[in-house]
This record gives C-alpha cells, sequence and structure tokens, in this order.
C-alpha cells in the first residue's frame, strides 16, 4: 500500500471540519472496503480522516417510542449481536449477520457500510425496508434523510464534501409485522450478495393488509417491488396469487450489469424466487425458519 | 513512522510503525511472529486471523494505528511452558490440516468461537467458521477438531 498522512480526530465535528477544508482528503472508518480498493491501487490517497479514533460514536440506542440509533461506528457484529438489536429488529440483526464474515463484521462499521453505498450489500435493502433515515453532519449543520434518498446511485451518496454519516435512526418496530431477510450468493458463504430480498407484512384474518418489498444488490440502489405489493395488498394469502405477484418482481428490477456474482439475465432470474421464497415465509405458507427451494 | 503501543499475547510492546502498515504487516515484518499469514489480503480467507480484545478481525484489513493501546493475541501468544492450548492440543489431535497455511487462523477463529460460545452446535460452528477457507479441503477434521476443542475447553477447569 503507497504512503499517506493519517489524521486522527477525535470527534466526528473536527473530521467533518478537516474533509470540508480539503476537498481531496477521503475519511476511512473499519476499513474493509477502502483499504482493498488502496491494496489494489484503484484509489491512492495522499491523506485520510482516521474515525476510528473518533468517541462516542460507537453506540447501539433503543427507544419503544424513538426506535433505533446506531452510532456511525458502530462495528457490523455488534448490530448483529445487540440484544435490543435481536429482539426488537431481527431481520436487521439477521442481514447485519449475514454480512461477509465475522473478522469484517467486527471491523467494518454500519455507518461506513451506508456511506460507501456498496450495491452488493445486505444492511441497505432492511434498512430501507425498515424506514431508516440517515442522520449526517457536516459544514452546513446536521442532516436528516431518509436511507432511499441518501443512496444516490452505487458508491453515490447525498454526501456532500465534508459530511460524514453520524447516526442512523431506525423508526419504532411495527406491532404484528413478519418480516424476513433472504440472502442468495454465488460463491463462497461470506460472499457479497448475487441478490437480497427484504419483506415486511402483515395480515388482519388471512387478508394482506401491508407490504413492504426491498430488493438489493440487483439494482444500483435498494429498489421497492411496488408492483408486487399492489397486486397482493388488501387480498387473501394464498399460493398461486403469491407465484403470480412473485413473477412481477423480474420487470420491476433492472440489473446494474452483469457483474461477478451473476449476469443481469441470471439476476432477474433469481429475484422472483427470492420474492416468492420471502413472502411464503412471511405470509405463514412454510413453517418459519425454513427456506422452501 | 509513529510509536505504537499495544498488548501483545499478554505483554506491552511499542513499535515505530508507518501510517499505511497494517497490523499484519507489522506483526510478521517488525515483530517476527509470522504465526498469522497473509493469505488474500482482502479479509476473505481467515489465514491473518488474530484477536483484537477477544474478538476475531482481519490483520490484513486492520490499520496498525488502530491497534494503539488495546489488546491484540495471536498464535504465539496460546499455551505457554512446554503445553499447548486445548485448541491447539484438538487440532493436532484430529490433524486437522493438510499443508497447513490456514491452521493459525483457524486455531484462532476457534478460540474467539469457544469464548463467545462455550457450547456451539455443529451448524454454529458451521456458520462461525465459514469465513476461514482451508484449500486443502480438511473442513470434515476441523469441524471434528472444534467438537473436540469443545469438550477440552470445558474439561479444563
Amino acid at each position: 500500500m503507497r504512503r499517506f498522512d493519517l489524521i486522527e480526530p477525535t470527534t466526528l465535528a473536527a473530521a467533518a471540519g478537516i474533509l470540508a477544508d480539503e476537498p481531496e482528503t477521503k475519511a476511512i472508518a473499519g476499513g474493509t472496503a477502502l483499504l482493498i480498493l488502496m491494496k489494489q491501487g484503484v484509489f491512492l490517497p495522499q491523506r485520510l480522516v482516521n474515525l476510528k479514533k473518533v468517541r462516542d460514536a460507537s453506540y447501539v440506542d433503543f427507544d419503544p417510542r424513538r426506535g433505533l440509533r446506531l452510532g456511525a461506528l458502530t462495528p457490523i457484529f455488534d448490530v448483529e449481536s445487540h440484544p435490543l438489536v435481536r429482539r426488537h429488529y431481527p431481520v436487521l440483526a439477521d442481514a447485519a449477520h449475514k454480512v461477509a464474515n465475522i473478522r469484517i463484521r467486527n471491523l467494518a462499521t454500519i455507518g461506513g457500510n451506508i456511506a460507501h453505498a456498496d450495491y452488493q450489500s445486505d444492511p441497505p435493502a432492511v434498512l430501507v425496508a425498515l424506514g431508516a433515515r440517515i442522520a449526517t453532519i457536516g459544514p452546513s449543520g446536521e442532516r436528516r434523510l431518509p436511507v432511499e434518498e441518501f443512496l444516490k446511485g452505487a458508491y453515490e451518496t447525498a454526501l456532500e464534501p465534508g459530511e460524514l454519516v453520524r447516526e442512523i435512526e431506525v423508526p419504532p418496530p411495527e406491532p404484528e409485522f413478519e418480516g424476513v431477510y433472504l440472502k442468495f450468493v454465488t460463491r463462497t458463504a461470506g460472499d457479497r450478495p448475487c441478490a437480497g430480498v427484504a419483506a415486511f407484512a402483515r395480515c388482519d384474518r388471512g387478508v394482506v393488509e401491508t407490504l413492504r418489498i426491498v430488493v438489493g444488490a440487483v439494482n444500483p440502489v435498494p429498489v421497492r417491488m411496488t408492483a408486487v405489493e399492489e397486486r397482493l395488498r388488501g387480498r387473501r394469502v394464498d399460493p398461486a396469487a403469491v407465484e403470480a405477484a412473485a413473477q412481477l418482481a423480474a420487470e420491476a428490477v433492472d440489473p446494474i450489469d452483469d457483474d461477478l456474482r451473476g449476469s443481469a439475465w441470471y439476476k432477474r432470474q433469481v429475484v422472483p424466487v427470492l420474492v416468492r421464497r420471502a413472502l411464503e415465509q412471511i405470509l405463514g405458507l412454510v413453517p418459519s425458519g425454513r427456506e422452501r427451494s | 513512522m509513529t510509536d505504537l503501543t499495544l498488548t501483545l499475547n499478554g505483554a506491552a510492546v511499542s513499535v515505530s510503525v508507518q501510517s499505511n502498515w497494517t497490523l499484519l504487516q507489522v506483526l510478521r515484518d517488525r515483530l517476527g511472529l509470522k504465526g498469522a499469514k497473509e493469505g488474500c489480503g482482502v479479509g476473505v480467507c481467515g489465514t491473518c486471523t488474530v484477536l483484537l480484545d477477544g474478538r476475531p478481525i482481519s490483520s490484513c484489513l486492520m490499520l496498525a494505528t488502530n491497534v494503539a493501546g488495546r489488546d491484540v493475541l495471536t498464535i504465539e501468544g496460546l499455551g505457554g511452558d512446554g503445553h499447548l492450548d486445548p485448541v491447539q492440543q484438538a487440532f493436532l489431535e484430529s490433524t486437522a490440516f493438510q499443508c497447513a497455511f490456514c491452521t493459525s487462523g483457524m486455531i484462532m477463529a476457534t478460540k474467539a468461537l469457544l469464548s463467545s460460545m462455550p457450547d456451539p452446535s455443529d451448524e454454529e460452528v458451521k456458520d462461525y467458521l465459514a469465513g476461514n477457507l482451508c484449500r486443502c479441503g480438511t473442513y470434515v477434521e476441523v469441524l471434528r477438531a472444534v467438537r473436540r476443542a469443545r469438550e477440552l475447553v470445558q474439561a479444563t477447569p
């Protein structure tokens, strides 16, 4: 790795100030994405701002009325293992658990995950489905924006020069929601997803009342399956209807391109199958915890 | 160069490092600890696994500066005085290696697994160790070694 200067502020505000003054300087947190790009010579910084020495930015807070707040520098492993996340947001905990491997999850941060905006990642789809908001800090103060507005494209965010992710906010858990995150990998167990589906539903006496389905790792940003949702909303839960609705997902995705995890054509085949499996689980058409093929 | 002080295998250590050095480079090239290996260099294979404050990490993706004041355990810190750590003993008894390039990483990951989860099921072992690759394909023996390590650790007062 080429040499670079490392600046080590102890507050996010100080880090943001440096980044605002020096447009060429970038921030590094867990380093699991950036160090790879630097080793490969894709990214050759002169100066970096190390966020790992920032204090009080790694925390998991939960309040039943306010919801969940994750400090930007919280390791992904802490998101998956925190008792309150597991209890109130089990789907988010599961998606965090499905990221890479235990070593990476101990290093990588949830703020870095969202700020890097790698489209081939697990947490963003769930955060979109949960209606999360991203709180930022920067030269013009603090901002809060929905995660789907924050994510602008593959590796592109709404962050302005000098702005950093400060916190991720998830609304309070919704009662009687069934949810699931399904990850499909085509290489090793710890690989990035070929496709991922986050789905949440609430039924009232066998009728689908609310449904939210988000597909990740296919489009440049996580994408809501509104056509599938509309087809099933207000309808009685029925395997044939679910199967037919899931097919609409193939048309609703627009794969970014062929990538190492699957061609655009292949992802179009995979997505409706994953959406059907997710729906079958959350609508009680298969015993929970079992994934039908 | 800046001075870095950490606790390494139970002892305080100071070493001069450059900002662009990874923990793995410092361990191997500055401190002569060759147990952690550089396999893929991108956090996928697990041969560079060390424990930071008890948690497994890829030392190839950790800037050395970030371990200042923290506790690092490498394979060289296991056992001592002519005896092996129970996890090392279990891997030896189970011949859970062929070329052994992955072994120190497998042992460190198992060490972390058993300290956070003393009685893991086979499924939990497979899930935890999924990110430690063995290109000789000794996974069956590794699973047997972890089961044996679980017994030995539980038997150790």
